[in-house]
């Protein structure tokens, strides 16, 4: 099937973004966490690669780093210090969190390859002087990106990398509220892998393929694995392991609150705006629930309650990120709306490398009991 | 017949039930994953109800070693065996605490017995069985002999409850300092006591407060975490078999 696929290249992303620069000739921009403005490096006519870590054991890091840190930056570091990330042209590093602010110096520092650009985000993103602000940072990236190419970046080729981003936004939103019918076909793993592979393809590529294998889902009678639907929330959910505990016990993901999955999809650009640079500034404005965006509103918890009305999940699943305080900070706030609501919440603490997790089987199963998995 | 075999980190517990749910056996071994502590502990528990193997319906196995024993018929959650267990004798058990070898559990019960919510320990080993190990050895005595000699305590003596590795440290220099074996003892108890408490605000408590695993047999821990919650905490005739009696009362309802 497509899914085994995309599930496939998400394993290997080296090899993915490798052969599409044989392929097209390309340069690859990487693309820190969490929200980096990937249309501007696909409207440069560049692959825009996610960086999100991986399995990597930490050794040279902690010459840079604290123990206390996210092990997503600390897989990121190591990996930049061993040249895992030497066939990129650039990394792109925002500043959502105090970790990712010292991480552009960081990298100044100790990465010779590939070179950085810190892209400072607005914290007041929905006031028109945090637009500006956005929007003279996007004018800043696309100089550089523009030295890199040798190519001028018109707003034509900016608002068509919109259409293909959009487009591809919708097809994971299709995916993720087709997915839990076929639970047993799409389990956790499998799932979160489909939708990871976004991140090193080429988002036109990726999303054709991501509508022929929703329609390849579609075609099949829906699945009773007599598995109950979980929503779960956190920045992302990781190993393959951890994620295969939820099948083992009975549980499917019935919709996803993550930054590295839901989040990077849910909200589209506006539709009209005095500029596309303007529409990518103002699609920041727009996202909400977020714990890495500033939220007066505080709307993570409704959203959350939302997505368990929507879908029927039978509870939720923390999945905190060791060592994240945004994460860490936003917790109490929705934990009280969803104990007030009555809805079940198991709170697991996680890293993107857990070599035994066997205590978090024990939660898991124990949490799938408590459900009547 | 039904068997249900609890295989921790520390020790292995087997308990078998007949049809009307009355224990007909049952038997706890110092010796846990790893080790043939839980082919004892079944053969013994056979032995002590006089049936053979043939005898058992259906087995069911929880603990950390439950995926690994070869002779279940289902694996379940020691959470789940801990408050069934406690519930059949308990009824009227609303919270649970149960310290273990390796980790520590606070589990809300419903009045069907159902599990509502729960917390466990981090990867740590400060407020478990280990910890208290960790604190006999320093001190000399059996893990049995803690409560023994904190019985006789006349003041406690602040130990961390942060890293079981650091307060091993931190009653080394209480040692050094002068400080008496009994009120160390004491101050370990509270400690972990602490610890618990801690733990048990994530969940809320709500009367009657059970306590089970190996460490409930301490009177004075058990003590001590009365007082950090403010609750008196029952602890059943067998704390530790709670676990795999909860699993035989599961092996019986799934023939059922």
């Amino acid at each position: 099937m497509i899914i085994d696929e995309l599930a496939g290249i998400a394993h290997d992303p080296r090899k993915s973004v490798d052969e599409h620069i044989a392929r097209t000739g390309k340069k690859a921009i990487g693309c820190f966490p969490v929200y980096s403005p990937e249309e501007l490096v696909y409207a440069a006519g560049m692959l825009p690669v996610g960086m999100w870590g991986g399995q990597t054991d930490i050794s040279k890091a902690t010459q840079y780093l604290q123990s206390f840190c996210c092990s997503i930056m600390k897989a990121n570091l190591e990996n930049g210090l061993n040249g895992v990330y030497d066939a990129l042209s650039m990394a792109i590093i925002p500043t959502f969190c105090d970790t990712l602010k010292c991480m552009g110096e960081v990298w100044k520092t100790a990465v010779p390859k590939p070179e950085c650009f810190t892209f400072v985000f607005p914290q007041n993103r929905k006031l028109e002087a945090g637009v500006d602000f956005m929007r003279s940072e996007l004018e800043r990236l696309r100089a550089r990106l523009e030295g890199i190419s040798g190519a001028k970046i018109g707003d034509g080729d900016i608002e068509r990398a919109i259409a293909v981003y959009d487009e591809y936004r919708a097809a994971a939103r299709d995916f993720v509220k087709t997915s839990p019918s076929y639970p047993l076909t799409v389990n956790a793993r499998v799932r979160h892998n489909v939708l990871k592979a976004a991140f090193f393809m080429d988002k036109a590529e990726y999303a054709a393929k991501l509508r022929a294998a929703t329609a390849e889902l579609k075609a099949l009678p829906p699945e009773d694995g007599g598995s109950r639907g979980v929503v779960l929330t956190g920045l992302l959910a990781e190993p393959d392991g951890f994620l295969d505990l939820f099948a083992d016990s009975r549980l499917h993901v019935a919709a996803d609150d993550l930054v590295q999955e839901s989040k990077q999809f849910r909200v589209d650009a506006p539709k009209e705006g005095a500029s596309p640079l303007d529409r990518l500034a103002r699609r920041l404005s727009d996202m909400d629930g977020c714990s890495l965006l500033y939220d007066s509103a505080r709307t993570r918890g409704q959203k959350i309650l939302g997505m368990v009305k929507d879908t029927g999940a039978a509870g939720v699943v923390v999945c905190m990120m060791k060592f994240c305080d945004p994460e860490e900070f936003d917790y109490p706030i929705y934990k009280k709306e969803l104990e007030k609501a009555g809805v079940p919440l198991l709170y697991l603490e996680i890293e993107q490398k857990m070599d035994s997790a066997e205590q978090l089987r024990t939660r898991i199963q124990t949490f799938a009991e408590m459900l009547g998995a | 017949m039904y068997l249900g075999i609890d295989i921790g980190s520390a020790s292995s517990k087997a308990v078998i039930v007949d049809g009307g749910l009355n224990i007909r056996a049952s038997c706890v071994r110092d010796s846990g994953i790893g080790s043939d502590g839980s082919e004892t502990v079944v053969a013994e528990a056979l032995g002590e109800a006089g049936i053979d193997r043939g005898d058992v319906a259906c087995t069911v196995a929880t603990g950390y070693g439950r995926l690994t024993y070869g002779g279940a018929d289902m694996q379940v959650a020691e959470l789940s065996c801990h408050s069934k267990g406690v519930y059949h004798v308990m009824p009227s058990a609303r919270t649970l605490i149960d310290i273990g070898g390796q980790d520590a559990k606070i589990i809300r019960l419903d009045d069907k017995g159902r599990i509502v919510n729960f917390a466990m320990n981090d990867k740590c080993a400060a407020g478990t069985g280990r910890f208290l190990e960790l604190m006999a050895r320093v001190l000399g005595v059996e893990v049995d002999g803690l409560m023994d000699i904190a019985e006789r305590s006349m003041k406690e003596v602040s130990i961390s409850n942060v890293c079981a590795v650091f307060a091993e440290s931190e009653v080394i220099s209480r040692l050094s300092a002068g400080e008496s074996r009994e009120d160390v003892a004491r101050g370990a108890h509270a400690s972990i006591a602490r610890r618990i408490a801690g733990l048990a605000a994530r969940v809320g408590v709500e009367p009657l407060l059970a306590m089970t695993g190996g460490v409930a047999k301490n009177r004075d821990v058990v003590a001590e975490i009365g007082k950090a919650i403010g609750c008196e905490v029952a602890v059943p005739e067998s704390p530790q078999l709670m676990g795999a009696l909860g699993a035989a009362i599961y092996a019986a309802e799934r023939r059922a």
